[in-house]
């Protein structure tokens, strides 16, 4: 993975989310379910910053769908992951077990 | 049911153009779900809080790939507008040069309305991203004058009174093009 292409902490909890939700993810659906796993709020401002990055870097992909009446006729951009993106998850675990490994936090006064 | 005006303005103000839609639907799908389980109030502060909270990400990014010419057209606009302003605010300053000023905030409010004119004007001018491209102007014009400052050039000291001005421009301008967005938001949805 080229330098400026790791994942920052959100990155990492969007995508992650993306990739929990499955294809068709969209804004308020995943901001949603950030609060609900992690017990943050974000903005949804940075939900949509954060999957825009995710994007320029070919992490995800987006299509806008339909208007509905639930979200007052307006469309829903919807999201999946790709490869590049499941490759940038097996990268980010990866590097977080090799720094786990050896470390003992039971250990570890606070 | 409707989301506070206001804040839907904001939003319409900040998003991107392209993402617009998609940020004020993603905001009203969970406004109304809030409604209906904790009622209007609780759903009006959140979503405030919303709005207020995703202003900053949402000047952050822009979706649209817009041509070189267009982006030098949008730099000439604001450019054209920033030295406008100057030319009425150094025109304004004269005026109270020769009057008895009285209170400072007399001054002030003088050149922030200035300010606010402009802010509204400029995004008239632009159009889309209006509140991004006026922040972004605003924030530049403050720095031609803090840079020479702070290099130590001569001439270029202000006074306390002169960098409030200064500084209050960038909100200033940027509550004009904000007020310009909620007159044009109401008058398109009255439609």
């Amino acid at each position: 993975m080229a330098k400026g292409e790791y994942l920052g902490e959100f990155e990492h909890i969007v995508l992650l989310i993306v990739l929990r939700l499955g294809d068709g993810a969209y804004g308020a659906m995943i901001r949603a379910e950030i609060e609900r796993v992690t017990g943050r709020s974000p903005a949804i401002g940075a939900v949509h910053a954060t999957l825009e990055r995710l994007e320029r870097k070919r992490l995800v992909s987006s299509w806008i769908g339909e208007p509905t009446a639930e979200r007052g006729g307006k469309a829903k951009r919807h999201f999946k992951v790709e490869a590049d993106g499941v490759l940038a998850l097996k990268h980010a675990r990866q590097t977080l077990e090799r720094l786990h490994k050896g470390v003992s936090l039971r250990d570890a006064t606070a | 049911m409707r989301p506070p005006f206001l804040a839907q303005a904001l939003v319409a103000a900040a998003a991107p153009a392209s993402d617009y839609e998609i940020v004020a639907g993603d905001l009203h799908e969970e406004y109304l779900r809030i409604m209906h389980a904790g009622g209007a109030k609780v759903a009006n502060r959140w979503y405030w809080a919303q709005t207020v909270r995703s202003i900053p990400s949402l000047l952050s990014y822009s979706r649209s790939n817009r041509s070189a010419l267009r982006q030098l057209g949008v730099a000439f606009t604001a450019l054209g507008v920033l030295v406008a302003m100057l030319v009425i605010d150094t025109i304004v300053q004269i005026v109270f040069a020769g009057m008895d000023q009285g209170s400072d905030w007399v001054w002030f409010c003088a050149h922030w309305t200035v300010a606010v004119a402009f802010g509204a004007i400029l995004a008239r001018l632009v159009k889309t991203d209006s509140l991004r491209v006026t922040f972004f102007a605003a924030l530049f014009l403050v720095l031609c004058f803090v840079i020479p400052a702070v290099a130590g050039h001569p001439g270029s000291q202000a006074t306390l009174a002169g960098w409030i001005v200064l500084w209050g421009a960038i909100p200033a301008m940027c509550i004009g093009a904000g007020l310009y967005q909620v007159i044009r938001h109401r008058i398109d949805t009255a439609r």
